[in-house]
């Protein structure tokens, strides 16, 4: 029977090289200079012939038995002892003044038991404005908070506010904010002191003047709202100094720096939880009016204070994918080699918020030499604009992927062709290779499972002189920064009874972050899947991991999972060893049983525990820096058939084949549902979804589900959405890319494309409601 | 008032403008049924009344004495769930789970009056609920499997009786 040696002293490894070093990171095209913390250990990346038995299963949700028994609690299900609730009372008008705010009605209704007004709250900001400001630039806009003991209470007491308002001059659309004697939406005017935004390589110009054959299209896209079922809604709790905020959230750390700043707390007396969340597709990442509303009454009334907006306001003021309107001008030789892309672009921006580019994607998508792009964003009296799943990407990919159909109309080209004709074999706009693409092999499985060239036929055949129902087909291509990366954490736990904890400051947002953890964790730690629990979501409990946004969760946290349970592993082995005295080289751990090389004996991780007794086994993960000058996208190609009904102007999209290329999958089972997921908001957004604004009201006609149409299950094709297989080694040690916003960027120009192919006309403008439809058939 | 929800009786003191939807989450603390939209447009609060799918939040609590209502979570639990509940599981018929109460309360309505629905008729009866991850593909082939898992369930039933 081996036996180690005795004098095993202790050996300290001094740290092979920087612990810190400064490393470009990179989220949604932005690129950072910042300090990172490599791990301990390097680990061996999974390549595509690692031999992994649990990641890449199809393991069962790990949180689906709470939420299909309805024991999940999300914000709203909290009941905190003597918890108050609040509401708001909203601008009723798109720009004005507040002459008159008087709360003594409302406060003289029995169970109301505060308020909260912008002398409450100096400094605080909310959408671009400070909280409650009594300047009104947006309809919907937070005049005052009320708070009372229940809901309802708190909204029969803000319609008790007698309130008087200034009307002033509105502008709701870029028309009306461009016009001559438009009103001003901020002091210095309605356009961003920098813009045009240019962004050029190459020259366009020259290279269009000399070109083959060049098209100019006009294109439109509307402005869509999240829409989580789940609004948002904050409960925070003061006991003495500490604060504990509930959140609805797409970033734990992030709201709690935003509440530490803007109470002027320190970090450490804030805690911010989230368990469950309902849904934010990029309107969850800040804290907000609610937040900041709970955090404030709740100090100010000494009870916890439960804020969650209601439908309207959800709908109206917690940001939006902002409508846009671009001209193209694609040049190309003969062949469909592109040689040049030129586009303005302007963006219904809103009163403010995040400067999503459209442009983004001409400078990424295909190979091309000569680029120019101008972006205008324009200040207008509604919402701010917000990230919303592929911000930016899904507005310019519409466009950009109907003008690529429109050429190849032009040149009598098939589509695919003329996409796989000016494939970019490297990052054209930064000048640099990809980490991997196999967006080839996404164009040619995707095709094949399509049937693209049968379908064509087929559809093509429906098509006949005085036909009813028309069926056409279209595809598009797609690409997303989705290389993740640092900082983010993470602690792997060895209990006594040889359970295991993940902890990670990251959140699940229905993506399945909790389980794909676990996954990552037992596989590297050699440990049964049942046995792990990931816990997430909380400040307190958890290290480090930064906003669930920009489909990096996968990649950034991933690794750090990796580092943190291959190190608990050393270290149970090393407990191990010393328990079974053997050289600590002989000892595996597979299905949580540790075994020895030549000898029969063995230990469960439970054994190994209840030896040790409280001795703690931890191991602790980073995430290192990624490759330097290397882009880490994932890519897509997404075909579409449609079928329109040219009497009612009603499309019905038929059958959707998406290829993706992520990376490695961990678990095919959840990541096919975010693609599916995806799929269904992009085909809301190119059928129906947009917010409609009265022009002269200055007020959205539709903030409700009811008008804002979303999808329903009777709206949903058939859908064949899957990865072609491969493992991006270069990106980071798993292997993974991220997922989530790939799948909605082609989705709308490959139905768009599939309607244009459908009826022989141009399609420029989305949502494709029946009357939109109809117009294009009667041009 | 007497509420009778999950098969136990309640005695609650409702106000005449109380919602079932609030007498369900704020009296009785079952949570599981959620307010999405409070107009009966997004689905995440349906229940049943008498095996009736039914908006609570539109439903007046006052009205429903005498009545027998259903939510999630007496539909199943941990231990003893309901085909939908494991079927749901098994297939991965929802994301972030926050309208899974209540397309389990509508997949639950329609099984309960016809054991072989059509994909059609599932996409009919489930089209009053909303989902915004675009769970639904899942969610119909769900509903589908626990139909026929319950249709094995009542004819194994039948032959153990006969």
């Amino acid at each position: 029977m081996p036996r180690k040696p005795k004098e095993s002293a202790a050996k300290a490894q001094p740290h092979p090289r920087k612990r810190f070093v400064t490393t470009k990171v990179e989220v949604e095209g932005r690129e950072e200079l910042k300090i990172v913390e490599l791990p301990d250990i390097e680990p061996t990346p999974w390549d595509e012939d690692a031999q992994l038995t649990i990641v890449g299963t199809r393991a069962i949700r790990a949180d689906a038995l709470e939420k299909v028994t309805g024991r999940a609690k999300y914000t709203a299900d909290l009941h905190r002892p003597a918890m108050l609730h609040a509401a708001f009372l909203r601008a009723p008008v798109a720009s004005g003044r507040v002459v008159r705010l008087d709360l003594t009605r409302a406060l003289a209704l029995a169970g109301v038991r505060g308020a909260l007004v912008a002398s409450d709250v100096p400094g605080i900001k909310h959408m671009g404005a400070p909280l409650f400001d009594t300047a009104i630039h947006w309809a919907g806009q937070p005049l005052a908070a009320l708070c009372a003991d229940t809901p309802e209470l708190a909204r029969q007491a803000c319609a008790l506010v007698d309130l008087d308002v200034e009307t002033l001059p509105h502008a709701v659309t870029v028309a009306a904010a461009l016009a001559p004697d438009a009103p001003r939406v901020k002091p210095h005017g309605n356009i961003p002191r920098n813009q045009p935004r240019i962004a050029t390589r190459g020259d366009a110009d020259a290279a269009i003047a000399g070109a083959d054959v060049t098209i100019t299209r006009d294109y439109r896209t509307p402005c869509a709202l999240h829409t989580p079922i789940e609004p948002h809604g904050s409960v925070a709790e003061w006991i003495g100094d500490d604060l504990t905020v509930w959140e609805s959230t797409q970033g734990i750390f992030e709201v709690r720096s935003n509440i530490a700043q803007a109470f002027k707390l320190p970090l450490n007396r804030v805690r911010v939880m989230k368990d469950y969340m309902g849904g934010g597709f990029g309107a969850k990442n800040y804290a907000a009016a609610n937040t900041f509303t709970a955090v404030a009454l709740a100090r100010k009334l000494g009870k916890p204070v439960r804020c969650i907006l209601d439908r309207e306001g959800e709908q109206t003021d917690t940001g939006n994918r902002a409508a846009s309107s671009q001209r193209v001008t694609l040049a190309a030789n003969r062949d469909g080699t592109l040689v040049a892309i030129s586009a303005e672009v302007t963006v219904a921006y809103g009163y403010s918020g995040w400067y999503a580019s459209p442009a983004k994607i001409y400078h990424e998508m295909y190979r091309c030499p000569n680029v120019s792009t101008r972006e205008t964003f324009v200040f207008l009296n509604t919402g701010a604009m917000d990230s919303f799943r592929a911000p930016g990407h899904v507005e310019g990919a519409f466009a950009l992927e109907r003008a690529m159909d429109a050429l190849a109309h032009e040149l009598g080209i098939d589509p695919l062709e003329l996409r796989r004709r000016n494939y970019a074999e490297v990052d054209e706009e930064k000048n640099r290779p990809y980490s991997a693409k196999h967006l080839d092999r996404c164009y040619s499985e995707g095709e094949a499972r399509f049937n693209w060239t049968h379908r064509r036929v087929e559809a093509a055949a429906t098509r006949t002189i005085g036909a009813r129902f028309r069926r056409g087909v279209g595809m598009a291509s797609q690409i997303w920064g989705a290389g993740g990366g640092p900082p983010a954490y993470a602690t792997v736990r060895i209990n006594p009874d040889g359970t295991i904890d993940v902890l990670t400051g990251a959140q699940d947002l229905g993506t399945g972050s909790r389980t794909i953890f676990a996954q990552i964790a037992a596989e590297s730690l050699g440990a049964r899947l049942a046995d792990v629990r990931t816990v997430l979501g909380d400040t307190e409990r958890t290290p480090y991991a930064g906003n669930s946004w920009g489909s990096i969760t996968t990649a950034s946290v991933g690794p750090a999972v990796r580092v943190a349970a291959l190190q608990a592993r050393a270290k149970v082995l090393e407990a191990a060893a010393e328990l079974l005295d053997v050289d600590v080289s002989l000892l595996s751990l597979v299905g949580s049983v540790v075994s020895i090389a030549g000898d029969e004996r063995t230990m469960t991780l439970a054994q190994v525990g209840r030896k040790l007794g409280e001795v703690m086994i931890m191991g602790q993960g980073s995430r290192g820096a990624n490759p330097q000058d290397t882009a880490i996208c994932a890519f897509a190609a997404q075909f579409a058939e449609v079928e329109v009904d040219v009497e009612t102007g009603r499309v019905r999209v038929l059958h959707i084949t998406s290829a993706h290329d992520s990376g490695r999958i961990i678990n095919p089972t959840l990541a096919e549902s975010q693609l599916e997921g995806g799929i269904i908001q992009g085909l809301g957004y190119a059928l129906f979804e947009e917010r409609v604004m009265d022009e002269t009201l200055g007020l959205s006609l539709n903030a409700n589900v009811h008008d804002y149409k979303i999808p329903v299950i009777g709206d949903v094709p058939v859908i064949d959405a899957f990865f072609v297989a491969s493992s991006d080694v270069v990106a980071n040690h798993t292997g993974a890319r991220g997922i989530a916003e790939a799948p909605i960027i082609p989705t709308a120009p490959a139905i768009a494309n599939a309607v244009a192919d459908a009826l022989g006309v141009d399609v420029g403008e989305i949502p494709l409601t029946p009357w939109r439809v109809l117009a294009l058939l009667r041009r | 008032m007497r509420l009778t929800v999950n098969a136990q009786e309640h005695d609650l003191i409702v106000a005449g403008h109380d919602t079932l939807l609030s007498a369900l989450r704020d009296q009785l603390e079952l949570t599981g049924t959620k307010l999405g939209c409070g107009r009966g447009e997004c689905g995440a609060c349906s229940v049943l009344v008498d095996g009736r799918l039914t908006y609570s939040c539109l439903t007046l609590a006052a009205g429903c004495e005498g009545q027998s209502i259903t939510t999630v979570e007496g539909l199943g639990q941990p231990g003893a769930l309901h085909p939908l509940q494991r079927a749901f599981i098994e297939l991965d018929a929802l994301q972030c789970g926050f309208c899974t109460p209540g397309q389990l309360m509508a997949a639950a309505a329609l099984l309960a009056t016809n054991d072989q629905p059509t994909a059609q008729e599932i996409r009919s009866a489930m089209s009053g609920n909303l989902c915004r991850c675009g769970t639904y593909p899942k969610l119909a082939r769900a509903v589908e499997s626990a139909a026929t898992a319950l249709r094995a369930r009542t004819s194994e039933g039948r032959s153990d009786a006969s």
